[in-house]
């Protein structure tokens, strides 16, 4: 009895922090004075292969708009189950967009890539304008966006 | 011919009114034929798998448009493809009020408004993501400065 309790307390301890493990990051997406309305923005993760793994936040609360955000659009069908609870305003130019959230540590130096796509009306649309690795050693580092955004870093 | 100003002026016009419009975002009215819409049922179940609590169901602009409760009680309306199925729109009503989309009585329905929310922070959401990115299960903390 001793020792399968000794067994469950070790086996427990070996395999929950691998499941639980995140870590708090911070995105900060500044974008340029590009001189139009507020930008529309998903950020999302796509996996070693390429393929969407999840989305991290929507700027931009009106869904008819989200097809102008293509590379999200065609990776999640538009479905906007992927996004409930997760989306905010729109971000006016020149302003800086801050999201805290706790990160699986999974997704840190094992091959994912955080994407921004961004449209803005009236303006050209822009998939992919940041496509950043995730990494630790990556963290801290300013990436300059296609069109829209300045400057975005991940904090952690 | 000399041509007058407002000759000159219509002839412009004309000209201008044949030029494509710039970028115009999706349109959100439906236009299925009728043999292919699926009954109010399929729309009770797709609510039903989705957690929303249904109050009205009725149709506008040729797409289906329910309002109701989402899962965590927070009000919503949405527009749905008769045909798939799919939600075209969906919007949600905070607790203090305010739209978290817009309004089907927006008169310029095609121009994404800066939301009044771009000057202030916008509220964080109340529920879980729905992903397993998220380590903890709590929601992200989200500041505009």
């Amino acid at each position: 009895m001793k020792s399968l309790l000794a067994t469950l307390a070790l086996t427990t301890a070996l395999t929950l922090p691998g499941l639980a493990i995140a870590r708090p990051v911070t995105l900060t997406t500044q974008l340029s004075n590009y001189g139009g309305d507020g930008a529309y923005l998903a950020l999302y993760v796509t996996d070693p292969s390429g393929a969407y793994a999840g989305t991290l936040w929507m700027a931009g609360g009106k869904s008819k708009y989200y097809d102008s955000l293509s590379d999200w659009y065609r990776a999640t069908g538009g479905d906007l189950g992927q996004i409930n609870g997760i989306t905010g305003a729109s971000v006016g130019a020149g302003r800086t967009l801050e999201i805290t959230l706790d990160l699986a540590d999974a997704l840190f130096d094992a091959g994912y890539t955080l994407h921004i796509d961004a449209a803005v009306e009236e303006m050209r649309n822009s998939p992919n304008e940041v496509a950043v690795p995730l990494t630790t050693t990556g963290a801290g580092t300013a990436v300059k966006g296609r069109r829209y955004v300045a400057s975005f870093t991940y904090d952690m | 011919m000399k041509k007058t100003p407002i000759k000159r002026t219509l002839t412009v016009l004309a000209l201008l009114a044949t030029l494509p419009a710039g970028m115009a975002f999706a349109d959100d009215d439906c236009s299925v034929p009728l043999a292919n819409w699926q009954p109010r049922e399929a729309v009770e179940r797709l609510a039903q798998d989705n957690g929303w609590t249904l109050r009205r169901i009725k149709i506008d602009d040729g797409c289906y448009e329910i309002k109701g409760r989402d899962a965590t009680g927070r009000e919503i309306k949405a527009k749905i493809d008769p045909a798939t199925l799919r939600i075209i729109k969906m919007k949600y009503k905070s607790d203090d009020g305010d739209d978290d989309d817009d309004d089907d009585d927006d008169d310029d329905k095609d121009r994404p408004r800066r939301d009044r929310k771009d000057a202030v922070n916008p509220t964080a959401p109340s529920m879980a993501p729905p992903n397993p990115l998220f380590g903890n299960g709590a929601p992200p903390k989200v500041l505009v400065k």
